[in-house]
């Protein structure tokens, strides 16, 4: 069975994937697998881009979505006339003749990746370049990737890196075919300084705790900066340790965005 | 289902960077189905060679090794290329302004305002044949100016900058607009003066990326947007590069006033700095190595000259003012303690500065200071040493040049000369530094300039003062295939005035795409795509392999258009001047030519080339034998002397003390230079009462300058546009949360940006990634004029920057860094009040439409 597997730590925001997918499809009709993509407004496969801190700890996150091709693909049931069909290599396909008119099929995919196309009346979707993939080629989203974000091959293949990534949306239990690796999640952050000195403070200790009381432990850089990175939301505390100087106490941090919780002078 | 369904007619090789001379990059393969572009892909280099014939290079550095892709690494401009040639804004035939009479009224004032009618290219050419002719004969030769430089398509053959110059030639001369150092600024007029590196100011980057993967500790990205700028001139191999260091436990700090497109991926750190305040920040470095014995006092005893002069002037005894940390945060926006940590840590670890170009650091007011400064910081802390360099991320073997390239070294560099059509740097009698045209075609005095005779002229050059015109002859006709003055330049108002000016009798343009300066022209000609045209090329930018390319046609000529250089054949057929203009060679005899004097003709035959489409160039087998950088400066500074007088590094120039001893606004030595008599653009001057923002413009990220602005799949990208409530893109502009919550601006709101030059208008996006006080648009959007010479609906802030030059004695462009206001606008109100510019019409995806400047073109 056919996998997709995105590592968003090198992804660089470039969008070439996002292009590639409308340079093939637009204007394009590769029926019978798919018939042309509007110019704009559809993203068969699309970046979704998140501004996560305040400055100056400020980081980009990218997200290249497209179709999960699940195993449980709810548009497979939603579909009427087998319009929707699964390939022998696991890709999901729109059928682009008995789709027509099926609408419902867009609201069928709880990731949002089922398109109207209102000119031809016809729900679209990644098909995972399945006519390229058929004379031995790569999908383009693949092929145009300088950084090997995204790659594409058969699950047994990638049987390690599979073992640690995860899927977006697990809850809704439909058994995604595309696999993320080091999805960064939230940040809190912030710099320690001494305010009469001027100076920022090297090596002091940061612990962070969360609401079932498992802390972690950093120490402040350089710059006096420290980073809890990849954390789930969730209700933290945050607590400042020198010797010789009172304890910097911050509690209740309701973390649902990253959070950089600023200048800190110790006294 | 049907297994096989055809997918391509035929594959062309194509190289689709953007640098617009005669050398390329990303080589990409074209697609072509039923005479249609289907699809644009990466270059394999492996598809046709063996990996062993290409000799890959391998970095191997602290257990990793870095080595090249056997793809081209090519960008979303490559990608996404083909809707250049399919744009509804592309000319499809050629045009006359309709209120421009040649043997009556020719209403220059109109330029910009009216709209065109269709003629045939027999007309056109009758036409500009005439005009030239007239123009000899009233006023002479020189008096017609070629704007004939700037970026776009690369092509050999087919211009694509320049190729009137030829025909000119043949009819006594004409005047060139000489390239500017752009985007070189403060090394170009700055750090020349202190390392004598020529031709453009940066420093030695042979074989560099070894160097920092093997040496360096910490990389400060400096105004350095890696995953922009180089973009369009040699692709995505920089952004693995970053990925690279990284993984090698390279710290990476980026100091900029905007978290740039590399910062937001790749920064441990970022120090935001207030647009054109790097000097304080520098000056405040070298106060806390002087003041703590953070230095190399040995290299600076053996490696420089003038130090004291700097020392005393950072300490204080010159002014009376120590530029401390706390005197620098004032000014700069860094916290003095952040000061301090990052002069401490540049001090203890092997340091290297990386740049891309562009930004405020190299490209406002007075960017020699911090060039120059730089380049004193990088030799306190020993420049050459190993890790310790200059490192560029972009225009890897400019030039042609070994000493050029980080990578590692490729058996050869090929070139285009043997049939490149455009500009090739032969210099006529009469010239015009590019940021002085209007002043050229504005002033009834003859005007002085000193040397930016060409962007890439030895130092000395600068001490020549020249005199416009040189003979004596003003101008009086413009033939322009670049048309981006009100984009790209200097003060695009005052273009804008120029073009309309009585003095200027007919503007020709030829151009692909009817944009820009295009609006302001008498005549236009169609071009094509280099999609429709069959070429030679080279790519030499991209950092994987260099390769060499015979361009099929992949498309027939679209419409009426022809390409740059057959625009001018058929010109030179009007004046007789066809046979001697091309020299009997077709462009199939061009190509082989081109071949015969690439460098390549020992490697591959040209049957062969031919027949595969692309050659690849193998790595030289013994470039890791290369010294890095400055190395061998650092090494025996009298054995391999730098091309300053002294062969030192020069912290008080002798030179500039000779020639220019009453600049006050670049002495000798470097120093913080806020305001003067040429610019005030900063806020510590009392204008930035009435404008209180530093606008940042760096190159664009979806852009490369003015180009691709038309292409529908970046304008749907969040960052690319800005959608207002009456459905037209807007460019953006990014601000601080705190400024737009002061100025009551929400994201998506329309907004002005303003100040005495003018106003253009943007969408609000409220981000973190811009400083408070400082707000942010890429330059290069494509022109829509309110009030032409006024006002932009497009977002083309070019208009509004300073005119004046980097400084008094510099003819350099500033295009970042300048003050302006910022306020929410009703756009429904301004349609009622410019409903001239408001009602023209636009595609949803792709902006502006050909149609809308043709009378008649309505109805089409």
């Amino acid at each position: 069975m056919k996998v997709f597997v995105v590592d968003v730590a090198r992804c660089n925001g470039c969008y070439n994937c996002q292009i590639a997918c409308k340079d093939e499809h637009v204007d394009n009709d590769w029926a019978p697998y798919a018939k042309p993509q509007p110019d704009i407004g559809h993203f068969w496969l699309g970046i979704k881009e998140t501004e996560h801190g305040q400055i100056p700890k400020v980081k980009i996150e990218y997200k290249p979505i497209l179709c999960m091709h699940c195993a449980e693909a709810p548009c497979l049931k939603a579909a009427n006339d087998n319009a929707v069909y699964r390939r022998e290599d696991g890709l999901v396909l729109i059928d682009p003749v008995k789709a027509v008119g099926q609408k419902q099929l867009v609201e069928a995919c709880p990731y949002g990746k089922i398109y109207w196309n209102e000119e031809l009346q016809l729900p679209q979707k990644c098909t995972g370049c399945a006519h390229l993939l058929d004379q031995g080629l790569q999908p383009r989203c693949v092929e145009v990737c300088p950084t090997n974000v995204l790659r594409f091959g058969e699950e047994e293949e990638f049987k390690d890196l599979i073992s640690q990534a995860e899927v977006l949306n697990p809850e809704l239990g439909l058994n995604p075919r595309v696999y993320y690796l080091n999805l960064p999640k939230l940040f809190i952050g912030g710099e320690v300084y001494d305010s009469v000195a001027d100076e920022c403070l090297q090596g002091v200790t940061v612990t962070l705790t969360d609401a079932a009381g498992k802390t972690l432990t950093t120490q402040t850089d350089h710059f006096g900066d420290f980073w809890f990175r990849r954390l789930e939301p969730g209700v933290y505390s945050l607590k400042i340790e020198m010797d010789g100087c009172k304890p910097y106490e911050l509690n209740s941090i309701n973390l649902d965005k990253s959070l950089n919780v600023g200048a800190i002078a110790l006294r | 289902m049907d297994k096989k369904i055809k997918i391509k007619d035929k594959t062309c090789y194509k190289n689709l960077g953007l640098c617009g001379f005669g050398d390329g990059s990303n080589s990409s393969q074209v697609d072509v189905l039923n005479g249609k572009i289907v699809r644009i892909r990466p270059l394999k280099f492996d598809e046709k060679y063996s990996p062993e014939e290409l000799n890959p290079w391998k970095i191997k550095a602290r257990g990793k090794v870095f080595e090249p892709t056997m793809k081209s690494l090519i960008p979303p401009h490559s990608v996404a290329q083909k809707k250049r040639a399919y744009s509804p804004n592309r000319i499809k035939y050629p045009l006359k302004r309709v209120d421009w009479d040649p043997e009556g009224e020719r209403n220059p004032q109109n330029r910009g305002k009216s709209k065109y009618v269709r003629i045939s290219w027999d007309e056109a050419t009758d036409l500009i044949a005439k005009e030239i002719k007239r123009v000899h004969q009233e006023y002479g030769p020189g008096t017609i100016l070629v704007q004939g430089d700037g970026h776009g398509s690369t092509k050999a053959i087919h211009g694509p900058h320049g190729c009137q110059t030829y025909l000119l030639n043949l009819l006594g001369g004409y005047t060139i607009q000489a390239r500017n150092a752009d985007s070189w600024e403060g090394w170009y007029w700055g750090a020349k003066h202190v390392w004598g590196r020529d031709p453009v100011g940066q420093g030695i980057q042979a074989n560099l990326w070894k160097d920092v993967a093997e040496n360096t500790e910490v990389i400060l990205y400096w105004g350095c947007d890696q995953e922009t700028t180089p973009w369009g001139w040699s692709g995505q191999q920089a952004s693995r590069l970053s990925y690279f260091f990284t993984e090698l436990g390279i710290e990476s700090i980026y100091i900029c006033p905007d978290l740039n497109y590399g910062a937001a991926v790749h920064a441990d750190k970022w120090i935001p700095v207030l647009p054109n305040t790097d000097a304080a920040l520098q000056l405040a470095i070298a106060y806390v190595w002087l003041t703590e014995d953070l230095y190399d006092k040995e290299y600076i005893a053996t490696h420089t000259v003038g130090f004291d002069k700097f020392a005393d002037y950072v300490l204080g005894k010159k002014d009376g003012i120590p530029k401390t940390p706390k005197w620098a945060a004032e000014k700069c926006g860094v916290p003095s303690r952040t000061i301090k940590a990052l002069a401490r840590r540049w001090a203890a670890k092997a340091t290297t500065i990386a740049h891309g170009n562009g930004g405020s650091m190299v490209r406002a007011s007075y960017a020699h200071e911090p060039g120059r400064l730089e380049v004193y910081l990088l030799g306190m802390q020993g420049l050459g040493k190993p890790g310790r360099n200059q490192l560029k991320m972009i225009e890897w073997q400019i030039f042609g040049m070994n000493e050029n390239n980080p990578a590692p070294r490729s058996k050869l560099i090929p070139n285009t000369s043997g049939c490149y059509n455009g500009w090739a740097f032969q210099m006529p009698n009469q010239f015009i530094p590019k940021t002085l045209i209007p002043d050229a075609i504005l002033s009834d005095e003859p005007i002085k300039f000193y040397g930016t005779t060409l962007c890439a002229w030895p130092t000395e050059d600068q001490f020549v003062e020249y005199t416009f015109p040189q003979d004596g002859v003003p101008i009086h006709m413009i033939w322009s295939d670049a048309p981006c003055w009100t984009t790209c330049w200097n003060g695009g108002n005052k273009f804008i005035e120029a073009l309309r000016s009585p003095k200027i009798e007919c503007v020709v343009v030829q151009h692909p795409w009817l944009e820009n300066d295009c609006l302001f022209a008498d005549i236009i000609l169609p071009v094509t795509t280099k999609f429709e045209e069959l070429d030679f090329a080279d790519d030499n930018f991209s950092g994987n392999f260099n390769q060499v390319l015979i361009e099929e046609q992949c498309i027939e000529p679209l419409y009426e258009a022809k390409s740059d250089y057959e625009c001018v054949c058929e010109v030179a057929k009007k004046l007789g001047l066809y046979e001697e203009f091309t020299k009997g060679r077709t462009i199939e005899d061009m190509v082989k030519d081109g071949w015969k004097h690439s460098g390549i003709a020992e490697m591959v035959s040209y049957e062969e080339l031919k027949e595969k489409g692309y050659f690849v160039i193998p790595t030289a087998d013994d470039w890791e034998d290369d010294p890095s950088g400055f190395f061998p400066f650092y090494q025996d500074p009298e054995a391999n002397p730098l091309g300053t007088p002294s062969g030192k590094l020069e912290y008080y120039s002798e030179r500039l003390a000779e020639f220019f001893p009453d600049d006050e606004e670049r002495e000798p030595t470097a120093k913080w230079m806020p305001y003067g008599e040429t610019h005030q653009e900063s806020l510590l001057h009392p204008r930035s009462e009435k404008y209180p923002f530093l606008i940042v413009s760096n190159h664009p990220r979806w852009r490369v300058h003015a180009n691709l602005d038309d292409i529908s799949w970046l304008r749907e990208i969040q960052t690319c546009k800005v959608k207002g409530p009456d459905g037209y893109l807007y460019e953006p502009v990014w601000i601080n949360p705190v400024d737009a919550e002061k100025l009551g601006i929400a994201h998506g709101d329309i907004v002005k940006v303003y100040n005495d030059r003018g106003w253009v208008l943007g969408g609000a996006y409220v981000t973190q990634r811009i400083i408070p006080g400082t707000i942010y648009q890429d330059h290069g959007a494509r022109l829509d004029p309110i009030v032409p010479g006024e006002s932009d609906r497009g977002g083309v802030n070019n208009l509004i920057c300073p005119h004046n030059t980097t400084s008094k004695n510099c003819a350099g462009e500033v295009t970042s860094g300048f003050l302006v206001g910022v306020e929410k606008v009703d756009v429904t109100e301004l349609a009622k009040k410019y409903p001239e510019a408001f009602k023209r019409k636009f595609d949803p995806g792709a902006g502006h439409i050909f149609e809308n400047w043709v009378v008649g073109g309505e109805e089409e």
